[in-house]
């Protein structure tokens, strides 16, 4: 399987609970701004966001609200909960020193 | 764009076998994406046609949507397992002792289940509630099997008045589970087969009953618990497990241990009118099953 395929399955909630974070969204886009950001790093089937986002509002850590806008349209808006806040502060955290640990081997790696 | 988008949306509901509610939400939510990014292909210079293939195609496959969405709602909580086995633990519990003979402790079981399979059913159709829902049927299968007991050729008569309305509750409650699961329908089934299997071994010749059933099956008490034990533990996995071919395989462990036990506290020693129960049962209880296991081929 593709390395980097597998890189953003492991870290698909983490990258869903930051964006939601930010501010209340729904799917499409949280797909969109996820292209914007990474300048088209992330390439996923679309459809393949909303289990992850149910998984996420399973396990509490997210909210969906349906809100209906002016033009008549209802959209789901998610919401990220305190549980889900505290969760991204430790993946944060846990990112940060793994992704420090990974660049310090690899830049002696390259150095040797 | 419609006809494209009703049929891609078409695809998924009829893969996704989940609460009718969350159905509803999850369908609405991949329409509303679609519409949004036909909207935005359109505003990009394309055509109607153009803009609603490449929506569809940059969604992704329904039916693997579809099983990545069962797989998150499928799995229930260990709360919901342990009240969906509740149930097969309290009959166990009966037939751990003289229980099952005492009229107030039976008529207490028989009032709970009912009371709960009433609230489940008007509740939106928890997961939880097909176990109970099967107790809920057994008076019904039962006291139609009982009346051919009835003397001199009136157990046919009144089992013929009776079986319509029987088989009209039967098949209603059957057609509103089906529709929400298959394999609930098997879930739901599955303490019929059990006691329709222990039925099975208490008849005689051409006896439904034979003189000495109540001996019979308090000599077979401990093989009925172990029964009824096997058949919580599966319902639990049941609950628990996430793929659907998983929650397949823990329906096919009750019809295995049943089996072995009558066969093993009754020596193979059953009535034709006992094989007739136990192979309508078996069937009853496998055809939802082997339906779903074809479809997942």
């Amino acid at each position: 399987m593709n390395y980097g395929r597998e890189l953003l399955k492991g870290n698909t909630d983490s990258l869903l609970l930051s964006m939601i974070s930010r501010q209340p969204t729904y799917g499409y886009q949280i797909v969109k701004e996820l292209g914007k950001r990474s300048n088209g790093y992330f390439q996923f089937k679309e459809g393949t966001l909303y289990p992850a986002l149910h998984r996420l509002e399973r396990e509490n850590l997210i909210i969906g609200k349906w809100q209906i806008l002016p033009n008549g349209q209802q959209r789901r808006y998610y919401y990220i909960t305190e549980k889900g806040q505290q969760v991204l502060v430790r993946r944060l955290a846990t990112w940060q020193d793994f992704s420090a640990a990974v660049k310090a081997v690899l830049q002696a790696e390259t150095t040797t | 764009m419609a006809s494209s988008i009703s049929h891609y949306l078409n695809r998924f509901k009829a893969c996704l076998k989940i609460d009718q509610t969350i159905k509803d939400d999850v369908v609405q939510e991949l329409h509303t994406h679609l519409e949004d990014k036909i909207q935005e292909l359109e505003e990009s210079g394309l055509s109607k046609e153009e803009a609603s293939k490449i929506a569809v195609q940059s969604v992704g496959s329904p039916e693997l949507i579809a099983q990545q969405i069962y797989e998150t709602h499928a799995q229930g909580s260990w709360k919901e397992a342990l009240f969906s086995a509740l149930p097969h633990f309290l009959v166990a519990l009966l037939f751990t002792s003289y229980y099952w003979q005492n009229v107030v402790y039976l008529s207490i079981i028989l009032a709970l289940i009912v009371g709960i399979a009433i609230y489940g059913w008007h509740r939106g159709k928890p997961i939880w509630l097909f176990p109970w829902l099967g107790y809920y049927l057994m008076p019904v299968v039962v006291a139609g099997i009982l009346l051919l007991s009835l003397p001199q050729g009136w157990g046919w008569i009144a089992a013929l008045m009776y079986i319509p309305l029987a088989l009209f509750v039967f098949i209603h409650i059957m057609r509103q589970t089906a529709r929400r699961d298959w394999l609930y329908a098997s879930l739901m089934l599955a303490p019929v087969l059990v006691t329709l299997t222990w039925f099975s071994s208490l008849g005689t010749g051409n006896e439904l009953l034979a003189n000495d059933w109540i001996a019979r099956l308090q000599t077979n008490a401990l093989w009925i618990v172990i029964s009824f034990i096997a058949l919580a533990g599966a319902t639990i996995a049941f609950i628990r497990v996430r793929p659907r071919r998983y929650k397949i395989i823990s329906l096919l462990i009750p019809p295995l241990v049943i089996l072995f036990s009558v066969a093993t506290a009754s020596r193979g020693n059953i009535a034709p009118w006992g094989w007739l129960i136990l192979l309508f049962s078996l069937f009853a209880f496998a055809t939802p099953v082997w339906l779903q296991a074809r479809a997942y081929q």
